[in-house]
């Protein structure tokens, strides 16, 4: 019996190679923004013309989620304690070209943190070590068996606010070798900086990488605003509320006129 | 017309919140009340983050009941000595409030206190206002003449030291019990998000026995002083109020008030408060039976970092 070859790493010669751009790399949020979509357009090189899958996730910043659970005490509904999880981020996104357990095994897109199921969230306040059956620094959450059930809320409350999404078809090849993905950015998106992996898949292993960044900002009034509201939080408490009591004061005027 | 609020960081419908502005400033201007108990939840509901909501909300609450106090002033029938020592009550009260507001959002009880405060306070002194004066118009409906007014003034009152006199309330009353009440109505306004006037107004009638020409305008004038001074804190100790929004609300709110001002003097003083406490009612039962229903969603996320 033979035994097959070990595969050949692919030369660089002949490797696939992905390229991408995104439409729009900044996105201005001012008074009239109500949200937006960006478009992206991309390519894939590939010599040999093998199959070959797209995968565009986009990122926003992280920002740690506080979840409590309601149970019933006494006859109402009660939240429990909060519970802290880190390392979401404040949007997310995966798109691809077909659903992603087609396109590469659990482990591949747990690495990559390829979908909402594979994101990198956990509750570090909630984690102690401890040994069991004799084995030393064991990781257990006071959560217990129930963790799940809290990560997947996490998970499906961000979906239901536009946050989080999973689009199986959301990259299309619009040619050959060429790509487009629609990325729909609610209102409620996070300011911040965004990142974009664009992903080529071969044979369940990402062969190829691509990044690209967003930036979503507030632009002239609005900027200008939070700012005030956030440097100087004082004086602009002392406006906001000195602006109220003149209107106040006008209006009553106006009418006294009548 | 959609318009992005910078602090709240949503897209709201700008006409939409004028409007509700305006209802809120109506009936505030109508019954002497800030109208915060009706407003945070309205814009919770709208998807304004709850804390960007109540704080911005209290500058609301400030400018329509400037506009109408001054409506009620130039009718003689503010107790500004009075209100002075209510809202001396209520600053003590307010910043108390905040910070066990603070700590509650901390422990995650927030939402059940704030839930448990409205079906409690609106319940109780809706259901007690709303009995009173279907009292008072059945009585009137049947020419029946007003019960005998046993001991007009609780003799407690009299008992306590530090008397002041009032001279436009027609009191001569210990100011502690004034003061207990701002504090209370301070503390409450905090946690519930709302300037305390539903409160205020039965207490200023049934306890302080003011009489009722001057509880309007007195109960408007302590909520300026207290939501002025809890919007300057929230701004400063929490970066949530949101100035385009609040603006949004008060230009409804501000003439809302006027037209309320105007509008209360021609119903009769009991139809006005058989209205009011029915709308306590069903804002108080609408918030706190929540408690009771199985929820659909178990899980809810917190707003805030914790911080």
């Amino acid at each position: 019996m033979i035994a097959a070859p070990p595969p050949v790493p692919p030369s660089p010669a002949d490797s696939a190679v992905v390229s991408a751009a995104l439409t729009e790399t900044n996105v201005r949020v001012n008074s009239d923004f109500r949200g937006d979509r960006i478009v992206l357009y991309g390519a894939v090189f590939d010599p040999q013309a093998r199959p070959s899958d797209v995968v565009v996730i986009v990122r926003g910043p992280e920002q740690p989620v506080r979840i409590a659970r309601k149970s019933r005490v006494a006859g109402l509904w009660v939240n429990s304690r909060p519970v802290v999880f880190q390392g979401a981020p404040g949007f997310y996104i995966a798109a691809s070209t077909r659903p992603l357990d087609d396109i590469a095994r659990f482990g591949v897109l747990r690495r990559l943190e390829a979908g909402v199921d594979h994101l990198a969230i956990n509750a570090p306040a909630e984690q102690r070590t401890e040994s069991r059956y004799g084995v030393q620094d064991v990781v257990v959450s006071r959560l217990g068996a129930d963790y799940l059930d809290w990560r997947n809320a996490v998970v499906r409350l961000k979906t239901a606010q536009h946050l989080y999404d999973v689009n199986e078809h959301g990259v299309r090849f619009v040619d050959k070798g060429l790509f487009r993905a629609e990325i729909p950015l609610p209102a409620e998106a996070p300011i911040g900086r965004y990142d974009v992996r664009i992903l080529l898949f071969q044979d369940g292993q990402p062969v190829a990488e691509k990044t690209r960044t967003l930036t979503v900002e507030k632009v002239g009034v609005e900027r200008g605003l939070y700012l005030w509201a956030h440097r100087r939080p004082w004086s602009y408490g002392l406006a906001a509320m000195a602006f109220a009591l003149a209107a106040g004061w006008a209006a009553s005027s106006a009418f006294r006129r009548d | 017309m959609d318009l992005y609020l910078p602090i709240a960081e949503v897209s709201v419908n700008a006409p939409l919140l004028v409007a509700l502005g305006a209802l809120v400033g109506f009936i505030s201007g109508m019954f002497g009340i800030g109208g915060g108990f009706l407003m945070t939840p309205v814009l919770v509901f709208l998807g304004i983050p709850p804390a960007v909501a109540v704080a911005s909300m209290s500058n609301h609450v400030a400018a329509s009941s400037m506009s109408s106090v001054i409506s009620y002033s130039r009718k003689r029938s503010v107790d500004f000595r009075m209100g002075g020592v209510l809202a001396s009550g209520g600053v003590v009260g307010a910043v108390v409030g905040v910070e066990l507001f603070r700590w509650l959002r901390l422990l995650g009880q927030a939402d059940l206190v704030v839930a448990l405060s409205y079906l409690i306070f609106l319940g109780i002194i809706g259901g007690l206002m709303f009995w009173e004066s279907v009292g008072a118009i059945l009585r009137r409906r049947r020419n029946a003449p007003p019960p005998p007014r046993r001991d007009r003034r609780p003799p407690w009152l009299y008992g306590l030291p530090l008397k002041l006199r009032f001279p436009r309330s027609r009191l001569y009353i210990s100011v502690i019990p004034p003061i207990a009440l701002g504090a209370f109505v301070g503390v409450l306004s905090a946690i519930m998000g709302v300037g305390g006037g539903f409160i205020l107004v039965p207490a200023m009638v049934y306890i302080l026995r003011m009489p009722a020409s001057v509880v309007v305008g007195t109960s408007l004038f302590q909520i300026i002083i207290t939501t002025a001074l809890t919007g300057v804190l929230q701004a400063g100790r929490n970066q949530t109020v949101d100035i385009l929004l609040a603006t949004l609300l008060l230009v409804g709110g501000v003439i809302g008030a006027q037209l309320g001002a105007r509008a209360s003097s021609r119903f009769r003083a009991e139809e006005l408060r058989a209205l009011l406490a029915l709308i306590v009612l069903c804002v108080g039962l609408r918030m706190g039976l929540g408690l009771f229903f199985t929820p659909h969603e178990a899980f809810v996320l917190m707003s805030g970092s914790g911080g």
